[in-house]
């Protein structure tokens, strides 16, 4: 027990400290706005890879228009910010509500289409929200975007400085991602992968699969809507060409180069695919043809991924799992 | 009496779904022989365009050997296509892994990937703005019939449009080679054995179809003078809508839906605005799933 302790809060505390510690230090030392901007960038598409992957990887939805509920979030929270003077503690939940709710409006007729199908309707349903928040002039100002010029409010006290917003940028992807995991390692999850296997099978198990999907399509568009408000308060400016269809692919390219079905996995390729491009960037603009061609050679070469399903689970079971060991001191997982 | 300008708008929608019709019958075919999407297609589309205005630059062919350039362009390019997105997925033959998710998911976003490069290789190599095109080959010069004035564009892109799907129709109906495509869209594993070779005919297909892709490319950029390197995407998808809305293996249907789909967008121009027109194609494309699943015009199917 006490050296599966220790691994196991070893390694939290690990990611912790350098979330926590070494970064900010890392960043006070260098003190460049632009490293800062990277940084939060990496952060925020690590959470919109890992709501993805719940939806994608682990309920085996191929969705190609996660970025317009991203885009519905950070305009949520950028009008509610700019127009009606509704703070970051009110504006937060409300931007991820409000995606959580155009999905759900959204996933009731879909949500009985597979495969293709599915991925289609998402693609569709992406650019309607692009074409809305591109074209609704009057409410979302169109291609002008939103500046949003107030800080972050914390509870009465006002966060301004670079540092202060990575630490709440950080914390809230860092919860949100600690609960999209405990979601996916549970029965929930697992009822979740039963649909991604074959859902038929799970409809006959008794699995009600049109609701799991719809609640999981929720839940990510949720946290998409999170992330959408961070990165509306940590750039003060956001227009519609953020939030195109490209976005989609780069988050479903940083899922399938990381592995599907894993969270670890999502976050290495979020990772990856923010920080490679950047360290390239002397030779020239090449963000989207270094996504392509990271996603072709994965494809072709690791089609399970950096970090596929299967060890991240085993990584899992070993790192954090006291569950699934003989340990009479907790209950078991199991059937009865 | 109609008002004109109605007739006018009319003609472009043609003219546009026409367009949309070849395209669609690119991811058609495909679709029929492999049963995957390929996301690439728009990008075919705009190689076919800008093969077409690198010949004009280069030494001012007349059109009829523009078109000429440009299938050829379309054939190498989905001939490439083949090879390098789709080929390396198909590694087993049997149906099951021919049908499989896993070769599906792959080979979409293989080919994803594909369409990723080609654009932002030509926005590299290009520039993302308008390329320019010597005016004399624009095919937008007005021509008019009684109270109604058309381009000669509307005319060219209809009687070249209509004798590749007339082509197209006699291909796949009396020769060889659209025997062993029909062949193997309608079972793959059974045309293998009776000794098709479907390698080749997977092949011949992709080059058919981006061969009428890039086609369609070089069109639309001499009749709306606009050719740039991200011009693929949008008319890609509304091919796909046609597709989807024709039922995903049959030509006819994705014909007609791609003009019932240019119709509808010219005349929501003309009536609402035009940002708004693509939103057209999105609406048509949710209710058709959502209402009629198994397109308009196409076969049962199980499940969708």
């Amino acid at each position: 027990m006490s050296k599966d302790f220790i691994q196991s809060a070893g390694l939290k505390l690990a990611i912790l400290a350098v979330l926590f510690v070494a970064l900010p230090l890392l960043l006070v030392s260098l003190d460049k706005g632009y490293i800062y901007q990277v940084v939060m960038l990496a952060l925020i598409f690590s959470l919109l890879a890992v709501s993805l992957q719940l939806v994608t990887g682990i309920a085996g939805l191929l969705h190609l228009g996660h970025a317009a509920f991203y885009g519905v979030g950070a305009y949520i929270a950028a009008l509610a910010g700019a127009d009606y003077g509704i703070g970051f503690t009110l504006g937060l939940p409300l931007a991820g509500l409000g995606a959580a709710a155009i999905a759900f409006v959204v996933a009731l007729p879909t949500m009985r289409l597979v495969s293709i199908y599915f991925a289609v309707a998402t693609l569709g349903i992406g650019q309607m929200i692009f074409l809305v928040l591109q074209n609704w002039v009057e409410v979302t100002k169109g291609p002008n975007g939103v500046s949003l010029f107030s800080g972050i409010d914390l509870f009465g006290y006002t966060v301004d400085s670079e540092l202060g917003i990575y630490f709440v940028v950080a914390t809230i992807v860092c919860i949100s991602i600690w609960v999209i995991h405990r979601l996916s390692h549970s029965y929930y999850g697992n009822a979740l992968r039963s649909l991604r296997e074959d859902d038929q099978c799970a409809d006959a198990m008794g699995i009600n699969t049109v609701r799991l999907k719809i609640e999981s399509f929720m839940i990510s568009s949720f946290f998409a809507g999170i992330a959408g408000a961070l990165w509306a308060y940590t750039t003060g400016y956001i227009s519609p060409v953020d939030f195109d269809f490209a976005e989609s692919i780069l988050i479903l390219a940083m899922v399938v180069v990381g592995g599907l079905g894993s969270i670890p996995g999502a976050i290495i390729g979020a990772l990856l695919l923010i920080l490679l491009p950047e360290a390239l960037r002397g030779v020239g603009d090449m963000r989207n043809i270094i996504v392509g061609f990271v996603l072709f050679f994965s494809i072709l070469f690791l089609p399970k991924g950096l970090f596929g399903e299967v060890p991240s689970l085993n990584f899992i079971r070993r790192q954090f799992g006291s569950a699934w060991q003989d340990n009479p001191d907790k209950q078991k997982v199991g059937w009865k | 009496m109609i008002d004109p300008y109605y007739l006018q708008q009319l003609t472009i929608g043609i003219s546009l779904g026409m367009v949309y019709a070849l395209m669609a019958i690119g991811f058609t075919l495909i679709f029929g022989v492999l049963n995957v999407v390929n996301f690439a297609h728009g990008e075919v589309y705009t190689i076919g365009a800008f093969a077409g205005i690198m010949a004009i630059a280069a030494f001012g062919p007349p059109f009829l050997v523009i078109v000429f350039i440009v299938l050829a362009v379309g054939a190498l390019a989905g001939f490439s296509l083949e090879r390098v997105a789709f080929r390396p997925f198909r590694r087993f033959s049997d149906e099951a892994s021919l049908k499989s998710r896993a070769m599906r998911e792959a080979t979409l976003m293989s080919s994803l990937a594909m369409s990723i490069i080609a654009r932002e290789a030509m926005e590299l190599l290009f520039g993302s703005e308008f390329q320019t095109i010597d005016i004399g080959y624009l095919i937008n010069k007005p021509i008019s019939l009684g109270p109604v004035t058309i381009v000669n564009g509307d005319i060219i892109i209809f009687v070249v449009s209509v004798l590749m799907l007339g082509g197209l129709q006699w291909l796949l109906k009396y020769s060889a080679i659209g025997l062993s495509i029909r062949a193997v869209s309608n079972n793959p594993l059974g045309a293998k054995y009776v000794g098709i070779n479907t390698d080749r005919t997977i092949v011949l297909t992709f080059v058919i179809g981006s061969m009428m892709g890039a086609l369609a490319g070089i069109l639309v950029g001499l009749y709306y003078g606009a050719v740039f390197p991200s011009m693929g995407f949008i008319p890609g998808v509304k091919a796909f809508v046609a597709m989807v809305m024709g039922g995903l293996s049959s030509i006819p249907g994705a014909v007609i839906a791609a003009l019932v789909l240019g119709v509808a967008e010219s005349l929501s121009t003309t009536f609402v605005s035009s940002v708004w027109a693509d939103m057209v194609a999105y609406l048509f494309l949710i209710v058709t799933l959502v209402f009629f699943p198994q397109g308009l015009f196409g076969a049962r199917r199980e499940r969708v």
